[in-house]
């Protein structure tokens, strides 16, 4: 008989094996989705370059790793400062000019940026498939009866103090309430004297550094390739979506229960139909709820 | 009439020098990539129906190629019927669907409709791919080649011809919704949604229209790709990337406009297929750079002529105009 | 002022019409020049590369030995990453470069629109590995394929399951309980499928549906894995894409999962050089259906077989510094042949060159890899002769183990062992 239709004592190992993957899972996701909501909610950009950001995060993670021996919890030294800059440079040489146009140029801009950014990486790197495989990687931890690696609750760690940081920073520094203030009403932030430039920048740097940081965080546990963003990037989009747009905590819970209707579709339903699933939640999320789960005001209506 | 052609003449001298070249030229790989410039230019048409003249920019057109596509290349594999039966059925489904998606994401706006119409097309996407009772699953479906204008069995200069007139029909709806009522109406929808509303307009009855129409054109241009090319792959019919490329033809050439989407064609697909030949070949590693090439044009472009290649022409004008004034 | 900018308007769109229309580049005297269609970006960028590499070190060995009809062999490359791409690079190689052959394509998708597109220029299409049993079956007289289709594949795993680890396991083949797990290309459903039904056939215990995955957007196995736990089956059956095999066995090695045997095909996945690269020694145990692997005994071939066979293993040896991989066997395999082909027709002439293919009858050890030679009408190599090989990852190396009379190395731990004893 089916064992995902069988209930019984037995079942509870199992039930709390799904339980903790979804969780790790759940936390790779927001890892990954935060510095995306980050620009999206503030920028009101969607970057469909997202993923090769990571993907380039994941590459330096994987030369350092091979060429230096370093592991990538050090190389997430580098990684930050490293993709703060690439972020303002991007911002510098592609996104400011693009800033005030319309949604047509900003999202083909980021489009074309991604297409670049793929190919750059293939004629640099090849197409081959590279592995990260440090100790953590390696190490198995078996909790309870579940199991896991320490490389995905180092991953999930760093997701929630992430998440909780740019919350902080976002409520309670000025930079944040800056941002914010943008954000909402960006006529009115220019009269009140705000450098909306400045505060763009930062957001695009911040969000590219949370992306990077993502991808040497998951070097170890995913393969290293051109297009490995893609296997992230729509899913990122169902998370922001999902947790309202520039909501940190939102973008957390999102990538939750994302990686509960993945977990469990794929337990229950076959993984054939997981991908379904999400992406049926997402169009009556958008339908239904527009600002999100947790409804941040009038978001719908941010997109004109 | 004079005044009519004057006012199209960009139009005249395009889809004439379409309708020569098979006079003079026998060489199918010209031909061929005459075919995929008017397909892809007209399939940029449709989807600016909705994305130009409406203002919904879809990124999942491909959700509606892929019906048109599927619909003829299983009616003809299946139940042998002919591939005009076959987009006749895909257009009934694609009115269906579009009417669907217009109908769900009404509300929507900007990014939110781009992301609402990428899922759609993935949720697709995954049905064709996984059910392979009725797809043949990922395996796809080869469209076999039976000479005959029933069964679109085409010779280059045939098709031509074929691509020709969905291009000049797609341009003509284009006009005709700039000079219309319900163009009109569209175009008061697309600027201010709001004072369309409190001047009376059913903005979200015209949205749901023109993404249908839009969805049913795109549907039949995905029936002709099927039989021209051979071949119906799930994660190539549905991929975002063939969404992406609609749009990118319609912005290249001029949002909104009606020959804004054949410019842009005409300039993205010879680039893409020039660039693919010459640098492919040159040496193994170097592959990638044509589509870096590519991407980092695209961002030039609609960086500098946000108003596409034909914003351009009537700047260029504008300002031989003032020279000579 | 109207009339200049209708000019400059005019001769835009000519200058643009007028670039595709560059000389067409003809061969040289004294060089014959096919067409190879290849993904070379996007996805499938990994693997295709390395057809290239197959191609083109044959290519050299073929042009070391006096080329092909008396002329030097070369290449007209076109990158396919589509299907659209498949058909209008096809298109341009027949009419600009002017071949009267093209091979590739590498992936199912591809070889289609590609056939399709020659076939209407009456060419001849020469196909090294596509495995879509539909390939051959659309009527098409000058399309060929040298690889084995996704039937094929499914017969060998079965048949190496049941003859060589049933009867290991102790168990008869209707007590043998098996689970298919697969990434969903069309490669993936073609071999899982054809591997099911003759599953079936033999009376196998298929313990759950089959598990199919999108290989792009797998990122965690666990629920699967958690599933078959607790059905327990003897072998696993498993198509992977190459990140996904990886991810799969690291997964099931954090469960505990143990399962007798996994058995998978083809040169992607567990029988790529990466998985070898990203697992080392933890990869142990794991069976791929292959060409050669180490261990081949040359001469357990015929004496013209081992000659080139060495050559070409030499020739990969020095340029990749590896025993030569799956995709490397399939594309020099399938060249190989089609110079065995034109030596007898002497000609491109669609007509003769068929006729030269249908008479080539060559027995299993004459050619790269140990193949024969015997198409059938449809332009389909044989089953029989295109003889595949079970190989073993044994110590981060991807060895010969079955056929038992083609290899001097034996499979080992059958059945698996706990997770952390393969050594």
């Amino acid at each position: 008989m089916d064992p995902a239709r069988r209930l019984g004592p037995a079942q509870i190992d199992v039930f709390l094996q799904l339980g903790v993957s979804t969780v790790l899972l759940g936390g790779i996701y927001a890892l990954i989705a935060v510095g995306l909501t980050l620009i999206f909610g503030i920028m009101r950009v969607v970057n469909f370059a997202h993923g090769e950001f990571l993907m380039l995060g994941m590459y330096l993670a994987f030369w350092s790793y091979t060429v230096l021996s370093l592991d990538p919890y050090f190389v997430l030294f580098i990684a930050i400062p490293l993709f703060f800059g690439i972020g303002l440079l991007t911002y510098v040489l592609v996104m400011r000019g693009v800033i005030h146009a319309s949604h047509n140029v900003q999202i083909f801009t980021t489009v074309g940026l991604s297409t670049a950014l793929q190919n750059l990486a293939l004629v640099l790197w090849t197409g081959d498939f590279h592995t990260v495989r440090p100790w953590h990687a390696l190490t198995p931890i078996r909790l309870a009866g579940t199991a896991f690696n320490l490389s995905q609750v180092v991953a999930f760690l760093i997701a929630i103090a992430l998440t909780v940081l740019l919350f902080a920073f976002m409520r309670w520094t000025h930079t944040g309430r800056v941002m914010r203030a943008t954000a909402q009403d960006r006529e009115a932030a220019i009269l009140m004297g705000i450098d909306t430039d400045r505060v763009y920048r930062i957001t695009f740097a911040l969000g590219i550094a949370a992306v990077g940081a993502a991808g040497v965080l998951v070097s170890p546990l995913y393969a290293v390739y051109p297009t490995a963003g893609l296997q992230f990037v729509l899913i990122s989009y169902v998370v922001v979506v999902l947790g309202g747009l520039g909501d940190m905590v939102g973008a957390l819970i999102g990538s939750l229960i994302v990686a509960a209707v993945e977990v469990a579709g794929s337990y229950w339903f076959g993984t054939a139909w997981k991908e379904i699933f999400y992406f049926l939640l997402f169009i009556a999320v958008l339908v239904f709820r527009p600002a999100g789960l947790f409804g941040q005001r009038g978001a719908e209506n941010l997109g004109v | 009439m004079a005044q009519a052609l004057a006012r199209h003449w960009g139009a005249l001298v395009i889809f004439g020098v379409a309708a020569l070249v098979p006079v003079v030229v026998r060489d199918a790989y010209f031909l061929d990539s005459l075919v995929l410039i008017l397909l892809w230019g007209a399939l940029s048409a449709a989807w600016n129906v909705a994305g130009g003249y409406a203002g919904q920019v879809s990124i999942g057109h491909a959700a509606f190629f892929g019906i048109g596509a599927y619909s003829a290349a299983l009616l003809g594999t299946r139940w042998h019927q002919s591939p005009w039966l076959g987009m006749l059925a895909g257009v009934l489904v694609s009115l269906a669907a579009g009417a669907a998606l217009g109908y769900l994401s009404n509300r929507l706006k900007g990014p939110y409709f781009a992301l609402s119409t990428i899922a759609f097309s993935q949720v697709l996407l995954i049905v064709a791919s996984r059910w392979r009772g009725l797809t043949s699953g990922s395996e796809g479906i080869p469209v076999p080649f039976r000479p005959g204008f029933g069964t679109l069995g085409l010779g280059h200069v045939a098709w031509v011809y074929l691509a020709l007139a969905v291009a000049v029909l797609y341009w003509g709806i284009q006009v005709w919704l700039e000079h219309s009522r319900f163009g009109y109406r569209l175009a008061g929808v697309r600027e201010d949604e709001d004072a369309a509303e409190a001047l009376g307009i059913p903005t979200r009855r015209l949205k749901v229209i023109a993404v249908t129409l839009s969805a049913a054109l795109t549907s039949m241009c995905g029936t002709l790709w099927a039989q021209y090319v051979g071949f119906v792959d799930p994660f190539y019919v549905f991929s975002v990337d063939l969404s992406v490329r609609f749009a990118l033809n319609a912005i290249i050439g001029g949002i909104g406009t009606a020959l804004g989407p054949f410019l842009g064609s005409i300039l993205i697909t010879s680039l893409e297929t020039y660039l693919r030949a010459t640098l492919s070949g040159v040496k193994s590693g170097f592959t990638g750079i044509y589509l870096i090439v590519y991407g980092t044009g695209l961002i030039l472009v609609v960086r500098f002529i946000p108003d596409g290649l034909a914003g351009l022409v009537g700047r260029l004008r504008a300002h031989l105009a003032r020279v000579h004034a | 002022m109207r009339y200049r900018t209708v000019a400059i308007a005019v001769s835009v769109v000519a200058l643009v019409l007028t670039t595709g229309l560059a000389a067409i580049t003809w061969g040289q005297a004294g060089e014959y020049k096919i067409g190879v269609l290849e993904p070379l970006t996007g996805p499938l960028a990994g693997e295709g590369k390395r057809h290239m590499e197959g191609f083109e070190i044959v290519r050299d060995l073929i042009n070391e030995r006096g080329g092909v009809m008396g002329k030097k062999l070369v290449f007209a490359v076109a990158d396919v990453p589509d299907p659209t791409a498949a058909a209008s690079e096809a298109n341009r190689l027949i009419t600009r470069e002017g071949v009267k052959i093209v091979t590739g394509t590498f992936s199912s998708r591809l070889c289609g629109a590609a056939s399709e597109a020659a076939a209407r220029h009456n060419v001849i299409y020469w196909e090294t590995s596509c495995v879509d049993p539909r390939f051959n079956k659309r009527g098409l007289k000058n399309v060929y394929r040298t690889e084995i289709d996704a039937t094929g594949f499914g017969w060998y795993n079965i048949e190496f399951i049941v003859k060589h680890l049933a009867p290991r396991f102790n168990l008869k083949p209707n007590q043998l309980k098996i689970a298919f797990i697969s990434e969903d290309s069309s490669y993936g459903q073609g071999v899982t499928e054809s591997a099911r039904a003759r599953a079936k056939e033999l009376g196998l215990i298929e313990v759950a549906p089959p598990e199919y995955y999108n290989f792009q957007t797998i990122n965690d196995m666990t629920p699967i894995i958690v599933k078959l736990k607790q059905l327990n089956p003897d072998v696993v059956h498993h198509i992977a894409y190459t990140n996904d095999a990886p991810l799969f066995w690291r997964q099931a090695r954090e469960q505990n999962f143990s399962f007798k045997a996994l058995v998978h095909a083809g040169a992607t996945g567990y029988g790529g050089s990466d998985f070898g690269k990203a697992m080392g020694n933890d990869g142990n145990g794991v069976f791929a259906l292959l060409e050669p692997g180490p261990g081949f005994k040359l001469d357990s071939l015929k004496p013209e077989g081992q000659k080139i066979e060495k050559d070409f293993r030499d020739a990969v040896q020095k340029r990749t510094g590896s025993y030569p991989f799956g995709a490397h066997q399939l594309a020099g395999g399938g060249l190989w042949l089609l110079k065995l082909v034109l030596d007898k027709s002497q000609s491109d002439d669609p007509e003769k060159f068929r006729s030269a293919v249908m008479s080539l009858d060559l027995p299993v050890g004459t050619m790269i890899n140990g193949w024969g030679v015997k198409f059938s009408e449809t332009g389909q190599n044989s089953n029989e002769r295109v003889q595949h090989y079970m190989l073993q990852w044994q110590n981060g190396q991807l060895v010969s183990v079955w056929p038992e009379e083609f290899t001097t190395n034996r499979a080992k731990w059958i059945p698996l062992g706990a997770w952390d004893q393969r050594k």
